[in-house]
C-alpha cells in the first residue's frame, strides 16, 4: 500500500508531469519563469496549494457530493464550482502568508500569485483525482507529486532562461518565444521517462 | 607565392556577396590562426587553443569509430546473408558496402547542417563557427545504417535550427545538437527507425530468404572494379540466411529469444560472445559498437582536456550503482543481467565519451559535473532496463540532464557563495 503512494508521487512528478506532458498551468509557468528566485517561490506556492486543496476537494467530493454522501444525492455537477471555491480560498491564504513572510517575493510574483486560483494545473489535479478514483492517501500523494513536478519544471525553465539571457537569440524569438521553444524541447527530454510503470516493479 | 597571398587574392567582396565571404572566411580560418592575438602583459592565456582546435580534436577522436563503423556496416550485412562470416573475409566487399551506406549519410548530415549554418552566419553577420563540425561528425555515427536520407535531412535541420540557431548559435545551445537530431528521428518516425531491422543495412527484411537490395553502386560500380582485379563481387541473388535475427544485444536482453526459454543475459550470450560485444562486431548504430576504439578516443579527449573525466567517471559510477541496485531487486530477467555486462551492450561508452561530455550542454561547475554525470548514469540505466518503450537510455538521459544542467550549476554556485560567506 505504501508502495503505491510512492508510485503515484513519482508518476505525477516525473513521468506524467503536469506541465511537460499535459501542458497544464502554462500561463504562470511561462510568465514567472524569468528568474530562478521567483520561479522557486511560485513553485513552492503551487506545491502547497495542490497538496492542501486536493485532500479537501476529495473530502468534499466523497462526503458531500457523491450519492453516498451527506445529502444522499448525486451532486457531482457542482464539483467544478466547489473545487474552484476551495482553491480560491487556499490561494487567498497563501497570498496573505507570502505577503507577510516575503514582501519581495510577493511583489515579484505580482498578479500571478492570485492567478494560481485559475492555474489549470491545480484544478486538473482535483479533476484527475475524480476520474482516476483515488483514495485519500493517493490523492495526497498525487497532489504532492504533481506540485513537485510543476516546481522542478518551472525552476529548470527559469535556470535555462537565465543562462540564455545574454545569448544572441533571433529578435522575433526573444522572451516568450524562447520560453515556448524551451518548454517543447524540455517535453522531448522528459519523453524518456514516459512509459516507465513504477507499479510493475512491486 | 605563399599560400596566404593566394588566399588574399581570392577573397570575395564582403558587401557584394556575404554568403560567399562567409564561406571563404570559414575556410581561411582553418588554414591560418587569426592575426589578432593577446599582447604580452595582457590577459594570460596559456595556450592558443581556440574553438576550431577544440572541435577538431573531437573529430580526430572520432576517426577510429568512423573506420570501424564503416567496416562493421558491411560485416553485419554479410553476416545476415551468411557469407564471408569471418571478420576479415571479403574485406574489400565489406569496406565498399560500408562506404556506400555511410558516405551518403555523412554528406547529407553535413550539407544540410553546414548549409543552414552558413546561411545563418551570413544573414546574421558573424563568422561561421565550428560547432557543426563535431555535430556533423557525431550525427552519422549515432544513426542506424539504414536511415532514410530524407528523414535524416529533416532531423538535422530540426536540430540545427531549433536546437542551436534559435538559441543564438554555437556554444549557446542548451541541448546536445547531435542527440536532438537523433531524438527527433526517433520520435517522428518511430515504427521504421527502431526494432530489429534497421540495424543491419541493405536487407528488405530480416526474414530468412528475404532479398538484398543492391543499387547501381554495388552491382555496377564496385562490381566493375572488383571484376577487373579478379576479386569476389557483390551477388544480387543472395538471400538472408536461416536462423538470422539481427536483434541487438539489448533487444535480446529485454525480450529474450522468442520460442525458447532463454532470457536476459543468457539470451544475449547465446547469440553474441562477450568479445564480439566488446570489439563491436554486433549490429547497432554506426559508430557506437566498438568499445576499445571509443575508449581510445575518450583518452585522447581527456589528455587534451577537452572532455571532462569527472563526467565520464561519475557516469560510470552512476550506471554501475544503478545496475547493482537492479541486480539486488532482480524482478525481471533484464534486471538480473549482471551489472558489469551492461557496459558491453548498447552505446554506453559512446554516450559517455562524446555526448555527455559536451562542454556546452554539460554542467560547468566541478561539483555540478559529478552530479550531472552521476544522474545520467542512473537515469540512463533506468530508461534502458525499466522502460519497455525504448531500447536504449543514454540519449534520453543525457537530454534530460541537459535540461537540468543550468539548474544544477545555479545551485552549486549558490552553495559555494554561501560557504565562502560563512568562511569570511
Amino acid at each position: 500500500m505504501e508502495g503505491s503512494f510512492v508510485n503515484i508521487f513519482i508518476k505525477a512528478a516525473f513521468i506524467e508531469n503536469l506541465v511537460l506532458m499535459y501542458f497544464l498551468g502554462m500561463c504562470s509557468y511561462l510568465a514567472v519563469s524569468k528568474s530562478i528566485k521567483t520561479a522557486f517561490g511560485l513553485g513552492l506556492a503551487v506545491i502547497f496549494v495542490l497538496a492542501v486543496t486536493m485532500p479537501i476537494n476529495w473530502l468534499i467530493h466523497e462526503h458531500l457530493l457523491s450519492e453516498n454522501g451527506l445529502f444522499g444525492r448525486d451532486l457531482t455537477f457542482l464539483k467544478l464550482i466547489l473545487f474552484i471555491a476551495v482553491i480560491a480560498s487556499m490561494v487567498q491564504l497563501v497570498e496573505m502568508v507570502v505577503e507577510k513572510v516575503s514582501p519581495a517575493l510577493y511583489n515579484a510574483l505580482g498578479i500571478f500569485l492570485p492567478l494560481i486560483t485559475v492555474n489549470c494545473a491545480i484544478l486538473s489535479g482535483s479533476l484527475f483525482m475524480v476520474t482516476r478514483e483515488y483514495t485519500l492517501g493517493e490523492t495526497i500523494a498525487f497532489g504532492l507529486g504533481g506540485g513537485f513536478g510543476w516546481f522542478i519544471a518551472i525552476v529548470a525553465l527559469a535556470a535555462i532562461r537565465e543562462k540564455i539571457r545574454y545569448s544572441n537569440v533571433p529578435a522575433p524569438l526573444r522572451g516568450l518565444g524562447m520560453a515556448f521553444l524551451i518548454t517543447g524541447l524540455m517535453g522531448v527530454a522528459f519523453l524518456g521517462l514516459m512509459g516507465i510503470d513504477p507499479a510493475a516493479l512491486q | 607565392m605563399a599560400l596566404i597571398d593566394f588566399f588574399k587574392k581570392i577573397e570575395p567582396d564582403k558587401e557584394k556577396s556575404p554568403l560567399l565571404h562567409t564561406a571563404y572566411d570559414a575556410f581561411f580560418t582553418f588554414a591560418f590562426t587569426p592575426n589578432t592575438v593577446t599582447p604580452d602583459g595582457g590577459t594570460h592565456i596559456k595556450d592558443g587553443m581556440d574553438l576550431k582546435r577544440t572541435m577538431f580534436y573531437v573529430v580526430i577522436a572520432l576517426q577510429l569509430c568512423f573506420l570501424f563503423g564503416t567496416y562493421n556496416i558491411g560485416h553485419q550485412h554479410f553476416l545476415a546473408l551468411g557469407v564471408h562470416e569471418s571478420f576479415l573475409a571479403g574485406f574489400h566487399l565489406k569496406l565498399a558496402y560500408g562506404l556506400v551506406k555511410l558516405l551518403p549519410i555523412f554528406i547529407v548530415a553535413n550539407v544540410v547542417g553546414l548549409g543552414i549554418e552558413f546561411w545563418y552566419a551570413s544573414n546574421r553577420g558573424h563568422g561561421v563557427e565550428e560547432g557543426f563540425l563535431v555535430s556533423g561528425a557525431l550525427i552519422p555515427l549515432i544513426m542506424p545504417p539504414d536511415v532514410p536520407l530524407i528523414w535524416l535531412a529533416f532531423s538535422v535541420a530540426f536540430a540545427v535550427i531549433l536546437g542551436k540557431e534559435a538559441f543564438g548559435g554555437t556554444g549557446m545551445n542548451v541541448w546536445n545538437i547531435a542527440l536532438l537530431s537523433r531524438v527527433f528521428i526517433f520520435f517522428a518516425y518511430p515504427t521504421t527507425i527502431s526494432g530489429d531491422e534497421v540495424w543491419v543495412a541493405g536487407l528488405t527484411s530480416t526474414e530468412a530468404g528475404a532479398a538484398v537490395d543492391y543499387t547501381w553502386w554495388q552491382t555496377g560500380f564496385f562490381n566493375g572494379i572488383f571484376e577487373a582485379f579478379g576479386w569476389s563481387t557483390f551477388d544480387p541473388g543472395l538471400t538472408v540466411a536461416d536462423g538470422y535475427t539481427g536483434a541487438t544485444p539489448l533487444a535480446l536482453a529485454a525480450n529474450g529469444i522468442p520460442g525458447t526459454d532463454l532470457v536476459g543475459w543468457e539470451a544475449v550470450t547465446s547469440v553474441y560472445s562477450e568479445s564480439q560485444m566488446w570489439w563491436g562486431t554486433i549490429p547497432g548504430s554506426i559508430g557506437e559498437t566498438c568499445k576499445p576504439f571509443i575508449i581510445v578516443g575518450a583518452i585522447l579527449l581527456i589528455l587534451t582536456k577537452i572532455a571532462s573525466w569527472r563526467i565520464m567517471l561519475s557516469m560510470v559510477i552512476g550506471a554501475a550503482l544503478a545496475g547493482m541496485g537492479m541486480n539486488a531487486l532482480g524482478l525481471t530477467p533484464f534486471m538480473e543481467v549482471p551489472w558489469q555486462y551492461h557496459f558491453y551492450m548498447g552505446s554506453f561508452f559512446f554516450a559517455m565519451a562524446f555526448m555527455a561530455t559536451d562542454p556546452v550542454t554539460a554542467s560547468g561547475t566541478l561539483t555540478g559535473k559529478w552530479i550531472y554525470g552521476f544522474f545520467i548514469g542512473v537515469i540512463g540505466m533506468i530508461i534502458r532496463v525499466l522502460n519497455p518503450a525504448y531500447p536504449e537510455g543514454w540519449m534520453l538521459a543525457i537530454l534530460l540532464l541537459n535540461t537540468f544542467s543550468a539548474t544544477i550549476d545555479n545551485y552549486v554556485l549558490k552553495a559555494n557563495i554561501k560557504k565562502r560567506l560563512q568562511r569570511a
